[in-house]
This record gives C-alpha cells, structure tokens and sequence, in this order.
C-alpha cells in the first residue's frame, strides 16, 4: 500500500545517506593523511549503512527490498539533496560539505527522534548516536583548519561560501510535506528546521572565526532575503526555473544536477546489467 | 667491538633464529634491505586500494558496497602499519610518499593492471588476497620483529579478506551465465600477473634478505602452495585458465618455466604497466594540491585566543 | 606531527595493551585516528593515546635479567609438592598407628 508521505520522507532521508555515503567512499585510498583515509572511511560505510535502513522502512510499506529501491530506481526518481551528488572536488570542500551535511543531519534527526512513527523514531535514534561521531569529526577538522596556516582556512572558508545555499536546500520542503506534518511522521516543517539550521550554523562558524557572509553577491539569483528581523529566510521556494542552476535547490521535487547522471549510472550499472540476480 | 666483530654476531644472532628490533645496532644492508622491503610492501597496500575503490561505485549490493568499502579500509589500515614500520628504521612518511609518485619505488606487479567489472572484484578478493596471505603468512616469521607483529595482524584481516571473496565468487558461480562470465573473463586477464606475483626463481645464494631471514621461504616454494591450494578450488567451480595452464606434476599443481611470459613484468619493473602512469600521476596530483593539509596537520593545536 | 602509542583495554579482566602506533598532530586527532585504526572490530571499549616521546625504556635491558636464583617467585620453584604432602601423609600415619598401639 502507497503512503505517499512517508515514502517521500522516507527516500529524501536515504537517499541523501546513499548519496553522499557513496561520494564520501571515494576518497577511500586517496585521502591526504592515510590515518583519516582509514577514518573517513567508516563515515562512508556508516551513511550507507544509514540509507539501508531508511530504504528498509520503504521495503517494509512496498513489499520491494532495499537494494531495489537504492540502485534499480530512473534518475528522476531520487529525492536527495543536490548537495549530495556534487563530485568531491578537494580535500576543502569535501570538509564543507561533510560539516555542512552533518550538521543537517543531526538537526533534522534531533526532530525526527519524536516522529510519530514508531520504526522511524527508533532508527533516527540510533543514527544520530553515529551522526554524534560525524560531527566530532567534521568539527575537529574544521576548529584544526580554521585555526591553521592561511591557505587552509582560506580554502575552507570559500567552500563554505559557495556551498552554503545548497546545504540549505537539505530543508526544502518535501512533496506530500503538509500529510507528513499533520500526522506527525516529520514532528517539525522543514521551513521551521532550516530556520534551526542556518542559526545554528551561522553561530558555530562564527565561533570558528570563519568569515561567511551567506547573502550571495549580485550576479546570482538571490536565494536567501534578510527579513527585516535580521534573520535569513530562503527566497521564493516554487520558481525552480527561474533560479541560477547551481543554486542547488530542487532535489526535494527530482531536480538533479549535471553531476547526478554519471554517478547513477556508474552506481546502478551492475545492478541494472544483471536483473534478478543475486550477489 | 669493530664493525666486523658486531657483524658477525648478528649474523650469528639471526642464524640461531634471533629477531631483530627497531633500537638494536644492525648491519647497513640489513637496515636497507628491510627498509626497501617493507615500504614496497606499504606502496602496495596503499596503490592496491586504487583497482578496488575503481569498482566500489559498481557494487551492486547496499551490503557489498559497505563490505567492500571495508576491506579496501582494511588495505589502507596495512600500509598505515607498514609506513609506520618504516618509519620507525628512519624514513619519512612523506619522503616515502614522494618516492612512491615520482616513480622511484616500487609496488607489487598486480596493482599495475586495470579492472573492468565487478568480477574482478571477486578475483581480486578470492586469488589475489590468497597469494598475498600465502606470502605474508611466511613472513611471519620475519627475523624483524616490528614487520613480523604487524604482519600478524595483516594476515587475521587478509583471511577475512578471502573468505569475502570467496564468498563473492561462489555467487558468481552459482549464478547467470553472465555473472559466471564476469569471474572466467577476470581469471583470463588477472591469472599471468598471479604468476608473476610471487616473482622468478628465488637466487639463495644472491637473496640478501633471504640471507637475513626477513624472508624466510623462496618464491617459488610459496608459488607451489598458492597453486596446490587455489587451482583444484577453481578447476571445481567449472572455470578454466588462459596461459600459463597449470598441470599436475607428481600430486602437485604446478606451472611450468616455458610457459611463463614474463615479459609484462618486466615493463612493471620499470613501472610500465598498462595502469601506472594514470594511477601514480592521479596520487601526484592529489598529493600536489594537498600540500595546505600537510601544513595544517603538522602544526600543534592552536586553542582559540 | 607526533607519532602517538595506542593501547585499548577490552572488558574488565585485563589491562590496556599495546596495538599499535599513529602519527598525529594532537592528541584528539590521535585519538580519533587510533580509534579507527585499532578499533574498527570492537577490539576495546577503552582507549589510551600517549606521545612516544613521553615513553621511557631502559637504555640497558640487560638490568631486567636475574642475577640470582630466583626460583622462590614461580610456581616451579615448588614442584616438590607431592613429596612434601607425601611425607606429610606418612607422619599422620605413623602418628595414628602409635595411637592405637598403646
């Protein structure tokens, strides 16, 4: 039986884990200090592990089984953020992304841990005891690197400017969203989380020292306004079309980005050559 | 004590079976030679994380891709051991790093090769891992101590290692003709460079480290057991070899000497396989633009003012 | 960069081991980096980092070799044991048997 609201819920939270777990296993064996090669490795294995969970609940309400769901699905049928798929670029952004997704996770997860939902509740429990290492991580690298030689910084804190609006986009709203807030599956909207998330944020790169300025300059379609309280609110969330394309927004509804079609099929390539087969 | 007289009791030291650690007075080409060994041995391990994370994308499993993420994990965990062994004998990580990129030290033959599919994988998990256990598992004996401890270690993981690939074959072979394909068309492309893993007939006489007992079986005994074990394992599973065949001898499996083209090794030596260039130019790349976090990790903590 | 000595305890019944060794630029990415590389299979619940540095050894092993007999330390140094119970035993005996003789 179709339940459009959780299963929306269900494939934006593991597909996000499944996506940048599997970016995050591309480092393996190229990392720039081979004891945190080792390290963010488990981050890796731990995400997927995460996705699995989030598809077994999805397996559980279609009959279907997890690894149908995370590699025989078309592109346009995943709903991560498209700050997952973005290719890993260097050492700087993968830092970013990994502390700006982390920290997503944790506030998204703090919420889901009072989902009315039985199953979710518990699995979002247990994720975020792991989420708790991520962050520890994610946040000894970046007080390390904001703290280090110019260049470190430098490079960090641009990553952070330019990836910020997308890591915003982890809290677009989600289809079937108003069911799932009715009935409590997601306890809190995700309006209300990105609001959580950017002061959150904003505060801990701040006591980074960390300079961001999170309003983007001129020649880019302005995705975030200043209210007039002085907090940041996400510009005018239903004219995809009209936004800059790598404003990173969309991934909610199936929009992807450049950089999703190779990955998908490098990621579901075995899977799709060999249909019924076991592994 | 003369520099002779220290050298011949360590000579009689290790003939008498004694170990070698990281603070005892050694003779200069012991040093070196177990220097040279053990951080080709680290080369290996990291550059053969290279082959298996080109297929990790393509596992086609939740469960896979999270144990073969694992087990390449594992690989980098042993160079990580390895490069600390040697360190420890006096050279630094990023000297060795820097002579790995450019070209000047060397890794093990298989690592020069490129991979296709997820049969390779299996392969490489099954028969590669197993030659590699079969050699390591000698080396346990190594008179260096510090390479022999963490050998130990290696040799517990490399045998999980092997029962994960033994387990992905048996799937390939119990499965569609294609997934049966994907281990036989492996085989066809991986088996020489097998072969050539345990390298020519060991020279006793010449073999320093043979000499020393950092080694201590010749490479074509270790060859004979890696034959004796695996082939009659494939051979059940219905596959079939490309040269050299191996064929039974008096009650054992073994290849023979004309039947080896070691003409592929020999371009591997001068670091010409078909893969090198590509797989250490993306190593000196990344290494190049990484310099910031070299300087990042090695100040000490800066605690906010 | 330091290199940092790793040692994990598993359960209660014995103390902290030596694994093994990373190289870090502090004890918190030492500690991190230690858990993953000697913890990965639950190996411990319990871990120490130390700088090498701060490690002492002698710098002559060979003060750690008895000079003496020391045999009274080991449980071999009383293999005698039976015998001992034996001649034990045949006193009682004896002391009996002159009990009942009156």
């Amino acid at each position: 039986m179709m339940d459009d609201a959780l299963r929306a819920l269900l494939l934006a939270l593991g597909d996000d884990e499944l996506i940048i777990g599997h970016r995050h296993s591309e480092w393996t064996g190229h990392a720039p200090h081979i004891e945190e090669d080792v390290a963010f490795s488990s981050i890796a294995q731990d995400e997927i592990g995460h996705a699995a969970a989030f598809f077994s609940l999805v397996a559980d309400i279609e009959g279907s089984d997890p690894d149908a769901i995370a590699l025989g699905r078309k592109p346009d049928d995943y709903r991560h953020a498209i700050l997952c798929e973005r290719p890993n670029g260097d050492w700087g952004y993968t830092l970013a992304r990994h502390w700006l997704y982390d920290t997503a996770d944790d506030v998204r997860l703090e919420a889901l841990e009072q989902s009315a939902h039985g199953e979710l509740r518990a699995v979002a429990a247990k994720l975020r005891r792991e989420e708790r290492y991520h962050l520890l991580h994610a946040d000894m690298w970046m007080r390390r690197i904001s703290r280090g030689p110019v260049e470190g910084r430098a490079r960090v804190a641009d990553a952070l400017i330019d990836t910020f609006a997308e890591a915003v986009a982890v809290f677009e709203p989600l289809e079937f969203e108003e069911d799932a807030v009715a009935r409590g599956l997601l306890p809190v909207p995700s309006d209300a989380l990105r609001a959580r998330y950017v002061e959150r944020t904003t505060r801990a790169l701040d006591d980074l020292g960390l300079p961001i300025d999170v309003t983007i300059g001129a020649d880019r379609a302005a995705e975030f306004v200043a209210s007039a309280a002085g907090d940041l609110i996400v510009g005018d969330g239903t004219n995809f079309e009209t936004r800059d394309r790598s404003s990173g927004a969309g991934g909610r509804r199936g929009r992807r980005s450049e950089d999703f079609e190779a990955l998908w099929d490098e990621m579901t390539s075995t899977y799709r050559e060999n249909p019924g087969a076991t592994w | 004590m003369t520099y002779e007289e220290k050298l011949a009791n360590f000579a009689g030291h290790i003939e008498a079976g004694g170990k070698v650690e990281a603070e005892d007075w050694m003779p200069d080409d012991y040093r070196r030679g177990v220097l040279k060994f053990v951080e080709m041995h680290a080369n290996s391990e990291i550059m053969g994380a290279l082959p298996e994370r080109e297929c990790l994308p393509k596992a086609p499993t939740l469960r896979r891709k999270m144990s073969l993420a694992a087990k390449i994990q594992d690989e980098v965990g042993h160079a990580q051991l390895l490069y600390r062994v040697a360190e420890d004998l006096g050279k630094r990580r990023d000297a060795m790093y820097e002579d790995l990129v450019t070209g000047k030290s060397k890794f093990h033959n298989v690592f020069h090769y490129p991979v296709a599919h997820w049969g390779d994988v299996a392969l490489i998990g099954w028969l590669i891992d197993g030659a590699a256990l079969v050699t390591q598992a000698a080396l346990r004996e190594s008179s260096y101590a510090p390479y022999a401890r963490v050998l130990k270690r290696i040799c517990a993981e490399e045998q999980l290692h092997l029962r994960h690939g033994e387990d992905i074959t048996l799937e390939l072979a119990s499965g569609t003709d294609h997934q049966r394909w994907m281990f036989q068309d492996a085989l066809d492309r991986w088996w020489l460079a097998i072969i050539h893993f345990f390298g020519p007939k060991s020279n006793v006489e010449k073999d320093l480290l043979l000499r020393w007992k950092v080694k201590t079986r010749t490479n074509e005994d270790l060859r004979a057991e890696f034959l004796d074990r695996y082939v009659p394992k494939i051979l059940e599973l219905g596959f079939t070899f490309p040269a050299p065949v191996p064929v039974e001898d008096d009650g054992r499996w073994i290849v023979r000497d004309p039947d080896i083209d070691w003409a592929p090794l020999e371009a591997i030596k001068r670091n010409r396989g078909p893969e090198t260039e590509r797989r250490l130019e993306w190593r000196r790349r990344m290494y190049e633009n990484h310099r910031w976090v070299r300087e990042a990790m090695s100040e000490p903590a800066v605690h906010a003012a | 960069m330091d290199v940092y000595e790793v040692f994990r305890r598993h359960g209660h019944k014995d103390p902290f081991e030596h694994c093994g060794s990373v190289t870090a630029p502090d004890p918190d990415m030492a500690l991190l980096m230690a858990k993953e590389c000697f913890l990965r299979r639950r190996e411990g619940e319990h871990l120490w980092v130390v700088r090498r540095s701060d490690i002492h050894s002698l710098d002559d092993e060979s003060l750690l070799e008895p000079a003496g007999d020391k045999s009274y330390r080991f449980a071999s140094g009383y293999r005698d044991v039976i015998a001992k119970r034996e001649k034990a035993l045949a006193r009682v005996r004896s002391m009996r048997e002159k009990e009942r003789t009156p």
